[in-house]
């Protein structure tokens, strides 16, 4: 059981690993250490984690992790476990709520069916409609979990089948696993899966406009205003309108890596289109991207997670482009940053933060 | 894989410098909790105090910079209160000079034994890439190019396999 505040040393040890290596990797622009003095400043406990950082970079050079340590015996290690590669990102999921679902018939402990991840232990339950007589609809065996996240939480989930499920900021879900399928109703908000490939049961997620069969991969989905945005990191998906059982019919498409479709109710066929999928789930890592974007999508993005949204008020600032990436949880870095920018002004009131032209 | 000795990293010069004051200082802040975070207040402070110019144009420097002076001095005042000694009487430098041998290399050991047992945690790539750009200074394009990754994709490994380990060195601390 992990505290809160052992979770956002961790989110900040992480933060603190990508500047590392941002820093190491090369000479940042000065946009970049601009934004990385700003993080300094933002925390002493983003100074000590930094710091602590540097000491592991340091030792790593002396540590082995086997005796073997040639290039090549750590390329055929890296090899031949790829294919349990599978794991779980570190997430920082913070409290979930357990919701009851009303058709339940009886409570079973979450081990007998799921593998909870091991942060989650509080209050994670799920409920299972087993072969019960006046309970017809229900299907013999299929038991339904419900996972949830409020404003600016996240949530890792691991399933029974080794499939893991990341749940964004407000976002809900049902799951419901049966012997020939393995399905999820995406209700609302994002979420990342992680498929485990099993060939003989599906993997298949639904959404009020689109219907996704996974072939083995990694994928986003978001419901955004009635419509279904959906983005392969890795393998291959294979997306439809709703109700197609989508790679059942002609009337699918499939995507690979980095190809993005939007499936708006009722609009088939839909395009696709190229994106960087590592810029679309990088809210997996508590972090939103940003390159070459108007202000006024970043604000709305950042307000998905804060609870102090940021207002624009002078218009013409609405289409200012910027670029970077930001902690989703870190306000007063991303409040720092603004500041950096010309010609902006920067108030934080308790409720929200006033964006001007000077 | 070099040839010629690398000279040595920012990070390197960091923890070398001063007799290994800061690393005996993180060794002592695993002991005693409230230590480190009194010195990364101290270092944010002094952070904050400075311009902006300053601090932004190379910030991991000045960083390093800030929490060496700050060490520095922190031992100078805790060799002066362990032995009585009233630093006025001797120049600061001697004070340095003459700073206990530091315990540091048996923790030192220690430690890096422990982070080869870490490491074994990682999942393959992660510690794949970490391996590959400390045991063998690999750039993050090498390193992208031997796993079939892309750079970013090699620099996030690292990065995690980083921020694991530096969580994991503080808890069994």
């Amino acid at each position: 059981m992990k505290s809160n505040d052992e979770q956002i040393r961790n989110a900040i040890s992480e933060q603190a690993g990508e500047w590392f290596v941002a820093h190491e990797a090369g000479p940042m622009d000065a946009r970049d250490s601009a934004a990385l003095a700003a993080w300094f400043r933002a925390s002493p406990v983003h100074i000590e984690e930094f710091l602590g950082v540097s000491l592991v970079a340091r030792d790593l050079k002396d540590a082995r992790s086997d005796p073997e340590y040639s290039l090549e015996a750590i390329l055929a290690r890296a090899n031949a476990g790829e294919d349990r590669d599978r794991a779980v990102q570190a997430l920082r999921p913070h409290v979930i709520r357990a919701v009851r679902d009303i058709s339940s018939r009886r409570w079973l402990p979450a081990t007998a069916v799921m593998a909870a991840v091991t942060v989650l232990s509080v209050g994670l339950l799920f409920t299972a409609n087993l072969r019960t007589p006046g309970h017809p609809g229900a299907p013999a065996g299929v038991a339904t979990l419900h996972l949830e996240t409020r404003h600016g939480e996240q949530l890792t989930q691991r399933l029974a089948d080794n499939s893991v499920l990341h749940l964004n900021t407000d976002s809900a879900v049902s799951v419901r696993y049966s012997q020939s399928e393995r399905l999820v109703t995406l209700l609302s908000g994002e979420v990342a899966f992680e498929v485990a490939h099993e060939g003989n049961r599906a993997f298949r997620v639904q959404t009020g406009s689109a219907d996704i069969i996974d072939i083995g991969t990694q994928f986003d989905v978001r419901l955004e205003r009635g419509s279904t945005v959906v983005t392969v990191v890795e393998g291959r998906v294979a997306v439809g309108p709703q109700n197609s059982s989508a790679n059942h019919t002609g009337r699918s498409i499939e995507l690979t890596a980095n190809q993005q479709v939007r499936v708006a109710d009722g609009e088939w066929p839909a395009a696709t289109v190229a994106v960087d999928a590592e810029r679309t789930t990088s809210w997996l890592s508590r972090q939103i991207a940003f390159d070459d974007e108007p202000l006024e999508r970043v604000a709305a993005e950042y307000n998905r997670y804060t609870s102090k949204p940021i207002e624009i008020a002078t218009p013409a600032l609405r289409t200012l482009r910027i670029s970077g990436v930001f902690a989703t949880d870190d306000t007063d870095a991303f409040i720092a940053f603004l500041r950096t920018l010309k010609g902006v002004r920067v108030e934080a009131t308790e409720t929200r933060i006033l964006v001007s032209g000077d | 894989m070099a040839a010629a000795e690398p000279k040595p990293s920012l990070v390197e010069r960091l923890f070398a410098d001063h007799g290994g004051a800061l690393r005996t200082f993180f060794l002592r802040r695993i002991r005693a909790k409230a230590d480190a975070a009194d010195l990364a207040q101290e270092v944010y402070l002094r952070m904050l105090r400075v311009s902006d110019q300053e601090a932004i144009r190379n910030p991991v420097h000045y960083l390093y910079t800030v929490a060496n002076n700050l060490v520095k001095e922190h031992a100078v005042l805790e060799r002066r209160q362990a032995s009585g000694i009233d630093i006025d009487e001797a120049p600061a430098d001697e004070q340095l000079e003459t700073l206990p041998a530091f315990d540091g290399d048996l923790d030192t050991a220690k430690r890096v034994l422990r982070l080869g047992t870490v490491l074994q945690q990682l999942r393959p790539k992660c510690r794949a890439a970490v391996e590959l750009r400390f045991t063998h200074d690999l750039t993050y394009r090498e390193i992208a190019m031997h796993l079939g990754v892309s750079p970013q994709m090699a620099k996030k490994y690292v990065a995690q396999g980083l921020s694991h380990c530096r969580r994991r060195m503080a808890q069994l601390g």
